[in-house]
């Protein structure tokens, strides 16, 4: 039982130790920032904006370490950078068996199809916990390193709802590479499928950022998600 | 009641109709060649029979467990080997790794004995592989949890002869060990010097179902021969007389008439030369393959007699 998720987590853990340690050096390099900046300056930046974009990215706390956390980690990071990292490595998972005629050898093997999935999507919970646990603990030492403080228990919780919201873009991903048989269009498909399956399936827009709000696409990727409610709750819950 | 039990098994793709009513029976400790050209359906069979993919019509058992039934088919795949013609292994873990993954799923008790024989560098990384080396891994995870059946989809494709004969000399004792081998091959050779029962599958279609002794008995006699035009005209006439080839001075034509009205008509010639051989598999296999005794360019068969 888990011999698949057991392989599948070895072949990857150089990827996600690498992962992890660059998530890490980046929230290093962001907290030590934050303690070069003028925080008030930040907050007239804020108050400069249309509300449409204090609304959309939530920067008007981002003079206090956890609004500058929550956009500069949480909203970019981890809603839409890990949020597609997931959403790609799981469309990669079963196609590209297929596409390398690995699944034949795969499914000979004495267990069900269902349970070769369960396995393969299993195999991307290390690198989540991993994530979650290491740069969590990485962001609480850098912020109390700075002289800062910060709630521990809003930290675990930003976390712990992270997880639920990555596993739902593994599953995208992983759906992706069943209904597809080229591992790099499930990949292709796997990156605005996180920002319609979300917007269509789990959420509603804000409506923060109208029509006339002409962003880069990254920008509506990053509005969309955050307009989920568990994507806003998960940002606001940094806050 | 056989391994393997195909009744009807049809296969249709939509516009490629891939398995045709295809009925055999496989016998334990037999080793069963499947043949055919590339693109006959062979691999299909294969995989209707591991559960790779749902017959259109018909059924087929193995090692008692019907098809259809999934949860009746992994508890056979623990006694079933499966070398597929294409291996995909991961690319970047090690021959050790793929096989420590292999045996922790069914089991590897004969890993060291079959590494003896097939050196695949177990510690490299499959990047570094060559076709033969991926090959013999593969050749090892299929046998390393002793199965009773090992299915096998071109299993010699990429080894050098040594390695071929090796593997042959493999197989041989497996069998006569009590495994029931299948392999499917469009390497005549290898199937004439392994094999005890062959099935020739021609367009999803068996045309064949021979004993490899009775295939070649039937096939006739191959008679090679340097004589003069006129008595190369008659020669081809002759009755039994398939596959003729003219050379500048000589013919060569498979025989399977009667021997003494192809001696009499010999003595009516100047005969300078002549030579009568058991034929290839190459020319037996290509009277299940129309009637012009011709194969089409796109199915060509290979062989390295």
């Amino acid at each position: 039982m888990f011999e698949t998720t057991r392989y599948e987590t070895n072949r990857r853990l150089r990827g996600t130790l690498i992962l992890t340690v660059g998530v890490s050096l980046y929230v290093a390099f962001i907290v030590w920032y934050f303690s070069l900046v003028d925080a008030s300056a930040y907050e007239q930046i804020a108050e400069s904006v249309p509300p449409a974009m204090r609304t959309a990215f939530g920067i008007q706390t981002i003079g206090t370490i956890e609004g500058w956390l929550g956009g500069q980690i949480y909203t970019f990071v981890w809603l839409v950078g890990l949020g597609v990292y997931f959403a790609y490595s799981g469309a990669g998972r079963i196609a590209s068996d297929i596409e390398n005629d690995r699944m034949d050898l795969l499914l000979s093997f004495p267990v069900s199809r269902s349970q070769l999935l369960l396995e393969k999507f299993a195999s991307m919970l290390l690198p989540l916990i991993m994530l979650n646990v290491v740069v969590g603990g990485v962001t609480y030492g850098f912020v109390v390193a700075i002289g800062e403080t910060i709630d521990p228990m809003h930290l675990v919780l930003a976390h712990l709802l992270s997880i639920p919201y990555l596993l739902v873009c593994a599953a995208i991903g992983i759906t992706l590479s069943v209904l597809v048989n080229r591992a790099a269009v499930a990949e292709r498909a796997a990156i605005p499928g996180i920002a319609e399956a979300v917007e269509q399936h789990l959420g509603e827009s804000s409506g923060g950022c109208g029509a006339g709000c002409h962003w880069a696409d990254v920008c509506s990727l990053a509005r969309r998600i955050s307009s989920w409610r568990g994507g806003r709750f998960l940002v606001d819950s940094i806050r | 009641m056989g391994v393997i039990e195909l009744d009807g098994l049809t296969k249709d793709y939509g516009d490629v109709l891939a398995n045709d009513d295809v009925s055999f029976t496989v016998e334990t400790g037999e080793i069963f060649g499947y043949l055919g050209p590339n693109g006959a359906g062979k691999t299909t069979t294969i995989r209707a029979l591991l559960g790779l993919l749902e017959p259109t019509s018909g059924t087929a058992t193995v090692l008692g467990a019907d098809v259809h039934d999934e949860n009746a088919l992994i508890d056979a795949k623990q006694r079933i080997g499966y070398l597929p013609a294409h291996l995909g292994f991961n690319e970047e873990v090690t021959g050790a790794e793929v096989l420590d993954y292999h045996a922790s799923v069914k089991g590897g008790g004969r890993r060291d004995e079959l590494l003896e024989i097939f050196t695949p560098p177990v510690e490299r990384p499959i990047r570094e592989y060559s076709t033969g080396n991926k090959r013999m891994l593969g050749i090892v995870q299929a046998f390393m949890h002793d199965p009773e059946l090992v299915i096998m989809d071109e299993p010699t494709s990429g080894l050098d002869p040594l390695k071929q004969e090796e593997f042959n000399e493999f197989v041989r004792k497996e069998c006569e060990g009590g495994k029931t081998l299948f392999f499917s091959s469009h390497v005549l050779s290898e199937v004439r010097r392994i094999c005890d029962r062959v099935g020739i599958l021609r367009d999803g279609k068996l045309v064949g179902l021979e004993d490899i002794e009775t295939l070649m008995g039937q096939g006739g006699m191959r008679v090679q021969l340097r004589t003069t035009d006129e008595a190369r005209a008659d020669l081809a006439a002759l009755d039994g007389v398939i596959d003729v080839q003219t050379f500048a001075d000589g013919i060569q034509f498979i025989y399977t008439g009667e021997y003494n009205a192809l001696l009499r008509e010999l003595a009516t010639h100047d005969v300078r030369e002549i030579k009568i051989s058991e034929p290839p598999l190459e020319d037996i296999f290509m009277h299940y393959y129309g009637a012009d005794g011709s194969v089409e360019s796109n199915q060509k068969v290979q062989s390295d007699v």
